[in-house]
């Protein structure tokens, strides 16, 4: 068995909405040999700028809930009595309000209670406009993203990658939970998207402490870095300390917002962001060509 | 003494899985005879807690050592409490026995 060809990135954040997305569509505009997996289920939109074509749809469990079966129910309300979401009422449950305990299924003395894995959403592998492949998913409202899934998109992402792949980029989730450690385990290098406010710097330094445990390395991008001198000055000061590198610091810029409220890729808008990100690529390229060797 | 390593398949030819919580397989190795028991991982079934539930698991089997790619927080402060020895940093091109063998060669 070769080496995998490939490199594999994580966009992280910590806090939401820092420009995880914004980010991962530049690089995937940017790099031509590549796999693009969008992992932030809950608020899947990498889509929405990457315009791809849907070529396979699959479908996700994420956990099992409980059904009662009408012909078997002897309507003794057991269930009702032990189900402490109130899900059930007059021998029905509602799907939204179970969460899947199995409780009920238990308690049944009639074998009338079905307790199989509910489907939650899909996922989809396409085809974007160059041809490159990309994965995401969607999920029924009710049901959050898990590292379950981020695990299983992942997997399927990568289990038939072609050899010539170089990058597979994956836009992570927000926070520091469950999809997060599922969407760094088996990752080669995480770029954190931060900026500079009280929350920016407080959830940066809350990610680096879990990608410690990973023994990850990372590199900091500082996004709108001009918007607070104060704090972007702090974010450098900890990244000394943490001897974690800034890979990049883009200004703000209200063009980003316009690309972003048309569904357009930023690379889009003018050269100046387009030269930006690519040197923060090829300061990726480089850190990760350390981080590997 | 067994060596736990986290697997991809249920074969010592199989592919070693770099995630702990969600690998697919355990091959749980003695060293001395290399016979292994393959267990699959409940815990990759888990929505969230993966991690804690398949370190139950390799605790339960009575491993002593662990062979896998990286260990999150919480599973890792429940294996050291059980004094399993973690060696980490392998990765998923490598077979299980190639794993084992490094290991035991070191």
């Amino acid at each position: 068995m070769p080496d995998k060809s490939y490199k594999q990135i994580v966009i992280l954040s910590g806090k939401g909405g820092t420009g995880k997305t914004t980010l991962s569509a530049a690089f995937a505009g940017l790099i031509k040999k590549k796999v693009v997996i969008d992992c932030d289920v809950d608020a899947a939109n990498l889509h929405l700028v990457l315009k791809p074509e849907i070529i396979n749809s699959y479908d996700f469990s994420g956990g099992k809930k409980a059904i009662i079966d009408p012909d078997k129910c002897v309507e003794c309300g057991t269930c009702e009595t032990v189900c402490r979401f109130d899900a059930i009422n007059n021998f029905t449950i509602d799907q939204l309000s179970c969460e899947g305990c199995g409780f009920c299924f238990r308690v049944c003395s009639s074998d009338a209670i079905k307790f199989d894995p509910s489907k939650s959403g899909s996922y989809f592998e396409c085809e974007l406009p160059d041809g490159s492949k990309f994965f995401y998913a969607k999920l029924f409202s009710g049901d959050g993203n898990s590292g379950k899934l981020v695990s299983e998109i992942k997997r399927k992402a990568l289990e038939n990658i072609s050899s010539d792949i170089e990058w597979v980029i994956v836009d992570g989730p927000p926070g520091i939970g469950c999809p997060v450690n599922a969407s760094v385990a088996v990752a080669d290098y995480v770029v954190i998207v931060t900026e500079p406010t009280v929350s920016g710097i407080h959830d940066l330094k809350r990610l680096i402490e879990l990608l410690k445990t990973f023994k990850i390395r990372s590199g900091i991008v500082i996004n709108k870095y001009d918007l607070n001198e104060t704090i972007a000055t702090q974010i450098f000061n900890y990244a000394e300390n943490e001897k974690t590198p800034i890979i990049g610091s883009i200004p703000f810029d209200p063009e980003f917002m316009k690309a972003l409220i048309n569904g357009e890729n930023v690379l889009e808008v003018n050269k100046n962001i387009q030269e930006e990100i690519l040197t923060i690529l090829r300061q990726l390229e480089l850190q990760v060509e350390i981080s590997v060797n | 003494m067994k060596i736990a390593v986290t697997s991809t398949g249920g074969s010592m030819d199989a592919l070693v899985s770099e995630q702990f919580g969600r690998c697919q397989y355990f091959l749980i190795v003695d060293p001395e005879t290399m016979k292994f028991e393959a267990v699959s991982n409940l815990g990759e079934q888990m929505q969230n807690g993966a991690g804690p539930k398949a370190a139950e698991l390799i605790i339960n089997k009575g491993a002593e050592i662990l062979l896998t790619g990286r260990v999150g927080d919480k599973a890792e402060e429940a294996l050291k409490k059980s004094g399993i020895k973690i060696v980490d940093g392998y990765k998923g091109t490598i077979k299980v026995k190639d794993a084992v063998n490094s290991y035991l060669s070191k």
